[in-house]
């Protein structure tokens, strides 16, 4: 850790609550996100004594100055009448790979060090970020013993596809447990869970980049924490490129994914069935942007797959799957559809594939981005009309495919 | 007369005699050279195989497309084994050559001094077919699957020439390495390197169009993406 930032922290020696925030040029809106989490603690934690870090990954916007200038005036008018404990704010540069994994290593560093009693996570980029969403991240593990808190969000019926079609259905049936925002990026966790994760030796893998959300659920949830998900309404951040990103967000996820399935292959072969999890906060239905999807792009995407990539898939699918893979390919875009065992099949053939080495493991991460865009082109077909909840219903059908085909998991791991 | 016969028969056998005694302990020398190398060389093919077998070779192998090459070529040995007879072999014959030398025929002593000078160029160009044929694989199908997440229609083309051009080029280092017409193989390369480059810029230019098209309306489109209505779905 750099001498300053040791420095800082042996300054301040330790902490109640400790927020951590990873940006990489965010100036747009982590003013936003900083305010919401000062006035959050605030507000509900009057007399804790706070530190807010922001792990920095050499933001050139502006980003970090952002943060400083942040003041408790700013907030004065929603603040009650309590003492309020100064938050401390430190803005440090995150060491080794870029990524938010690196950052999120600092921000352990900082919560096992400062022996904060709780922590929380959240993304730089959120839009929607409320003061109650520390309440509803910090409560559980400062007052009613969890160690883990995952968010729960009103999200955009095609937002979270990832999500949606891999990490929640996978993780559901591996573990037993039914966190349906896995990958959210905004968490809450006991310094206890910090310190161990400090432990794994996992900061120059997928894990120091997107890897890191699923990488804590799933250690939360198979080393034995207590873990609970608590709801914080819409999830609304700042506009990416989608396409630019997809590539590697999609294989460190998955390939996350299926470098613990090997480390917990132990834990998962004895796991029947999943349980639903405790959940806060108060369930509402929240306003959400409109999303434009490119379905024919997708769907163009998948079929250029089908024609280039049938080799490789070869080397990973049973040939029945490879030809009902074909005939998916031949359907037009009107009728196009992938449907939901096929997909589960898929899967469980690629972390098969990628637990055993038989193709190389970067290569056969990335040809599973046009299948993945086939079945996210197909689920999007599908719900066109179909209400919020309708959706969650498929998403549940989806999970309880993989649940019930587990058994053919375990065949083809072996 | 008789004397003289007597003497000069006498003398042959001396002669011959004396050139057994000389010669013997040489053949003994081969026997012994033959014997303890090929002893060496059951070993070393046992240390290997075991080695390689330790080390996953034969899935690493199957991961980098070598054992599909080796069945398609009607070769029923696993990497690991092919590998291990091969180093085998390789003892087999430098025990030979040894064992020959061991025999102090002058004939053999110029061929055998030549072979040994030529044993490191072949080694290397052996090493150079294989890690070349290697990359050729790996990168090639690098390039397909990038390009069929660029959306590039003609990504298996572009696999394919990417595999064939790293495959000619280290052909063309290896056979430079073994001192092949050396002249004629860099003037060979260079005619075929050149004609690639042209027969693609006209292909590009022409035959090629929906290539170039492809490739031009994908740089255009990520300039201008919002025309076209790209996806704004966050995927995590």
């Amino acid at each position: 850790m750099e001498k300053l930032f040791e420095s800082q922290w042996k300054e301040i020696k330790e902490a109640d609550i400790l927020i951590g925030i990873p940006s990489y040029n965010n100036a747009r809106t982590i003013g936003h996100v900083v305010r919401a989490v000062m006035a959050g603690l605030a507000k509900y934690f009057p007399k804790a004594k706070a530190i807010l870090v922001n792990s920095d990954g050499g933001s050139t916007d502006g980003t970090q100055e952002e943060v400083k200038k942040v003041g408790i005036e700013d907030f004065k008018m929603i603040l009650t009448s309590h003492p309020v404990h100064p938050v401390h704010k430190i803005v440090t540069p995150y060491h080794g790979a870029p990524g938010k994994g690196s950052a999120f290593r600092t921000i352990f560093e900082a919560a096992h060090l400062l022996h904060a009693k709780a922590c929380a996570v959240v993304d730089s980029d959120l839009r929607s970020i409320t003061p109650e969403w520390m309440e509803l991240l910090l409560r559980p593990i400062y007052e009613e013993g969890f160690d883990y808190v995952a968010p729960l969000y009103g999200r955009h019926k095609y937002d979270g596809t990832i999500t949606n079609s891999i990490v929640y259905p996978i993780t559901r049936a591996l573990y037993g447990k039914r966190v349906r925002q896995p990958i959210g990026g905004d968490f809450g966790f006991s310094r206890k869970l910090a310190t161990f994760y400090l432990t794994k030796d996992v900061w120059e893998t997928d894990v120091a980049r997107f890897g890191i959300d699923i990488w804590m659920t799933t250690l939360a949830i198979a080393e034995g924490y207590k873990v609970c998900q608590s709801y914080l309404g819409a999830k609304i951040h700042d506009a990416k490129d989608p396409e630019g990103d997809l590539g590697p967000m999609f294989t460190q996820v998955v390939s996350s994914v299926f470098s613990l399935m090997g480390n917990y292959q132990h834990l998962w072969k004895e796991v029947r069935e999943s349980q639903p999890i405790p959940t806060f906060g108060f369930h509402f239905e929240v306003g959400l942007e409109p999303i434009s999807v490119n379905v024919e792009r997708m769907i163009r995407n998948f079929r250029l797959g089908v024609k280039d990539l049938m080799d490789i898939w070869r080397k990973v699918l049973l040939p029945e799957i490879t030809l009902w893979l074909e005939s998916v390919g031949r359907l037009s875009d009107e009728s196009f559809s992938f449907p939901q065992d096929l997909w589960a099949r898929i899967i469980y053939d690629f972390a098969a594939a990628y637990h055993k080495g038989s193709v190389h493991r970067k290569h056969l991460l990335k040809s599973m981005i046009p299948l993945y865009l086939g079945r996210v082109a197909s689920f999007v077909i599908e719900n066109q009309e179909s209400t919020a909840g309708e959706v969650e219903a498929k998403i549940e059908s989806l999970c309880r495919v993989f649940e019930e085909m587990k058994p053919y998991l375990i065949k083809r791991w072996e | 007369m008789g004397e003289i016969w007597k003497v000069a028969i006498s003398d042959s056998i001396n002669k011959f005699l004396g050139k057994v005694i000389t010669f013997l302990p040489n053949l003994l020398a081969m026997i012994t050279i033959l014997i303890i190398g090929f002893l060496i060389a059951w070993i070393v093919k046992k240390l290997i195989f075991r080695f390689l077998k330790a080390i996953q070779f034969d899935k690493v192998s199957e991961r980098w497309g070598l054992v599909e090459v080796l069945s398609k070529g009607g070769l029923t040995y696993s990497p690991a084994s092919l590998l291990s007879r091969f180093f085998y072999w390789i003892i087999v014959l430098i025990t030979l050559i040894m064992g020959i030398n061991a025999l102090d025929v002058p004939a053999t002593q110029n061929f055998i001094a030549q072979f040994f000078n030529y044993l490191p160029h072949l080694f290397a160009a052996i090493l150079i077919l294989i890690v070349g044929y290697l990359i050729a694989i790996f990168l090639g199908q690098a390039a397909l699957i990038a390009a069929v997440n660029a959306q590039m229609e003609s990504a298996k083309l572009l696999g394919r020439s990417i595999r064939w051009f790293i495959l000619i080029l280290s052909l063309t280092m290896a056979l430079y390495h073994l001192g092949i017409a050396e002249k004629v193989i860099i003037a060979a390369f260079t005619i075929i390197f050149g004609g690639i480059v042209l027969a693609l810029s006209i292909a590009f230019g022409w035959g090629g169009r929906k290539l170039a098209k492809d490739f031009l309306e994908r740089l255009y489109k990520r300039e201008g993406k919002e025309n076209e209505g790209g996806d704004h779905i966050s995927h995590i």
